[in-house]
Parts: structure tokens; sequence; C-alpha cells
């Protein structure tokens, strides 16, 4: 091929390419990138929704017992996570007796950190449910049966009839299945799950004593409230 | 030989970042709280830092699977891996007990695991080498670049590869 060829050649290359492909391209992937971070700072901007919360809750918690009792004993706890069903199971006992002998009161932290192992965010809607159950009254009740009942990981969890049914069981009025139909509490279960992350809690079920964390064994909290 | 090379790169860091991106992107407040953990950034910047990564992250699989713009892709690939890497190595050291939350698990573990920093760290590791690799020597194969610069790329060895100074 000749010089000249080769000189037309590069012509058509150059014309072909004119004011554009590569620098178009360039530009809608900075705009892209860009878009990406301010959608971050719009996230993070976002006024965090008041949602309404249960009666009796103290920020992100349900106290149960007496409010001025000696020691405060706080639990984060997502209702689908194995080790918080075996935790209560283990310590549920203890704590309830506890708060019985007016040695401490408990704040049940019910959050959802565990949503990405169901099909159906249960950990959101049983929390939410348990917010509606705390209305009533009966928060102690229906979380011992949504540990009873819990369904594995990996699945689509309880539905919102069965929630209802066990609430029902734990003493709650027919008004409740208005409460979890309606979601009235997932608002205050996204705020609780965001004040837990905040307040450094990094994982469920984590117990803490006069804010002290302790390890899980029922002795570590025995000794706690010595 | 590299351009195949370049190219399998291209679609493992891609299909990496592709991965972790849409593992995020659907729980955003998860990967929030995944950035949160490492306790490393301060508190206004977490949730743009969490909210923004896992779209970042599916614009970079974006770009190294079509293989455009794939040397500044790997160079900010690279950059991202080497902050991860940095971020774990230094939740390992401060003993912190999370989950690198690299794929959506909301950076937590259940009482019942042990973390995974080590694996964590050569997974990490080894993505950053391909990274630097990859920015090193970006022609492949399959890449829309050579199309979208309207000319040939030269490989490795100063060849042209389609199109102009056929002799």
């Amino acid at each position: 091929m000749g010089a000249a060829q080769r000189t037309v050649n590069m012509r058509k290359t150059i014309g072909r390419r004119g004011p554009s492909g590569a620098t178009i391209a360039a530009i809608l992937v900075l705009v892209l990138f860009a878009g990406a971070v301010g959608f971050g700072v719009w996230y993070a901007q976002r006024s965090a929704e008041s949602a309404p919360a249960p009666a009796g809750t103290v920020v992100g918690g349900i106290v149960v017992g007496d409010p001025a009792a000696r020691h405060t004993i706080d639990v984060y706890l997502d209702f689908l996570c194995p080790v918080c069903r075996a935790y209560e199971v283990q310590s549920g006992a203890t704590l309830d007796e506890l708060v019985a002998e007016g040695t401490a009161k408990i704040v049940y932290h019910p959050i959802a950190i565990l949503d990405r192992l169901s099909s159906t965010q249960y950990s959101t809607r049983a929390a939410a449910a348990a917010g509606c159950a705390a209305d009533a009254g009966v928060y102690p009740q229906f979380a011992k049966l949504l540990f009873e009942n819990q369904p594995p990981e990996g699945g689509p969890g309880l539905p919102d009839s069965r929630l209802v049914e066990l609430a029902r069981q734990a003493g709650a009025p027919d008004s409740i299945e208005q409460c979890v139909a309606d979601g009235t509490y997932r608002g205050w279960v996204e705020n609780s799950t965001d004040a837990a992350s905040k307040a450094g809690v990094n994982g469920t079920p984590t117990v803490l004593v006069d804010g002290q964390r302790i390890p899980l064994t029922d002795q570590a909290l025995r000794a706690a409230v010595q | 030989m590299t351009r195949v090379l370049a190219t399998l790169a291209r679609l493992l860091l891609g299909g990496v970042w592709l991965w972790a991106g849409l593992a995020k992107v659907t729980d955003l407040d998860a990967s929030v709280r995944a950035v949160r953990a490492y306790d490393l950034l301060p508190e206004a910047v977490v949730p743009i830092v969490g909210a923004a990564l896992p779209l970042v992250e599916v614009l970079l699989a974006l770009l190294l699977v079509a293989g455009i713009f794939v040397r500044p892709a790997a160079i900010a690939s690279a950059v991202l891996m080497a902050a991860f890497v940095i971020g774990i190595a230094s939740a390992w050291a401060r003993g912190l007990r999370i989950d690198c939350g690299c794929f959506g698990s909301g950076g937590l573990l259940a009482a019942d695991e042990e973390p995974q920093y080590g694996w964590e760290l050569i997974r990490d590791g080894g993505l950053l080498l391909v990274a630097l690799l990859l920015a090193w020597r970006p022609a492949s194969r399959f890449a829309l670049d050579g199309r979208l610069a309207g000319r040939a790329v030269e490989d490795e060895r100063g060849r042209r590869a389609v199109g102009v100074g056929t002799e």
C-alpha cells in the first residue's frame, strides 16, 4: 500500500472520528459516575422519615419491666436469627426472672438485618408486627411465640396471616390484624435498625448490661447484674 | 496471549463487580450499615459511600465486561480494591468482628460465625493484582474500546489488530 493510500485511510478514519465516539462515551461515563455519587449524597441527606413508634418504647426499643429497675439490659435481636432463638431458649427464663424480681428492665430492640435471608423481608415484617404487639402490651408473649415458630433462613418466612394468628394467641386484640397488614411500624423498624448500627451493634443477638456488651452465656448475664 | 489473559481479567473483575454491586443495590440501608461497621469513615460520609458504592460497582462491571475505557476502569477497580484491603486489614487488626459486607450481607456476623478476614484479604488482594495487571496491559479481545476510538488498538507488540495500516 502506498503513502497516498495510507493518507486517504487516515483521513477516512479521522473523518469518522469527528468530535465524537470516545469523547461522548467518556462524558457519558463521567456523568453516570457523578450520578452515582450524587445519588449517594441525596440518599444520605434524605430526611429520616419520622415514623410512628409503638406505645411504651424508647428510641428503637421496647421496654419490659420496671423503668426504675437498677439495671438496664439491652437485647438486640432479629426474629429470623437462629442464634437469637438459641439465646431466648438459653436465657429467656433468666431474663424473665430478672424482670419479675425487679432487678432489671429489658429494652428489646427487634431489628431487621437479615432481610436478605428471606424472600419476603421477614425480619422487617416480624419486627414491625412485634411493634404492633408492643402497642397491645403483649410483646414478651409474642416474641416467645415468634421464636418458637421461627422459620428457617433462606425461605419465605411466616406469612402476615400467621403473624396475626400468633399475636392473637399472645393475647392481642383483633385490631392487631390492621396494624400488621398496614405495616404500621415498618418505618420504626427501619429507624431502630439504623440506630442499632450507629450504636455499634454489628450482629444479633447483642446483649448489653448497663451499656456494656456481655458474652452470650447465662453465667455472664447473671454475673453482670450482681 | 496477553490479550486473552486481559480478556479473562476483564470478565473476572467485571463479573465480581456485577455480583457485588447487584447483591448490595437492592438493600442500600444494609450497604450503609456495612460501611459503618468498619468504623473508619466519619458518620457524615458513611451513608454517601454506602449508597453510591453499589452503583459504582455496577458501572465498573458494565465498563469492564463491555470493554469500554478498560484502563481507567481497571485503575478505578484497583483503587477500590486497595481501599477494601486496607479496610479489612484494619478491621482485623482492631479485632472487630464483622463480615466484609462485600456481597451484601450488611457487614454483620451471626454470633456463631467467625470472621473470614484471611480469605477476604487473599481474595481482594488477588483481585487488586488482576486490576493492576489489566491497567498495565488493557488491550484485550471483544472490547468496544477500539470501536469507540474509531481506530485500531495496538497490542503489546505494536501490531495493528484491525483496520488502519494493513500493508
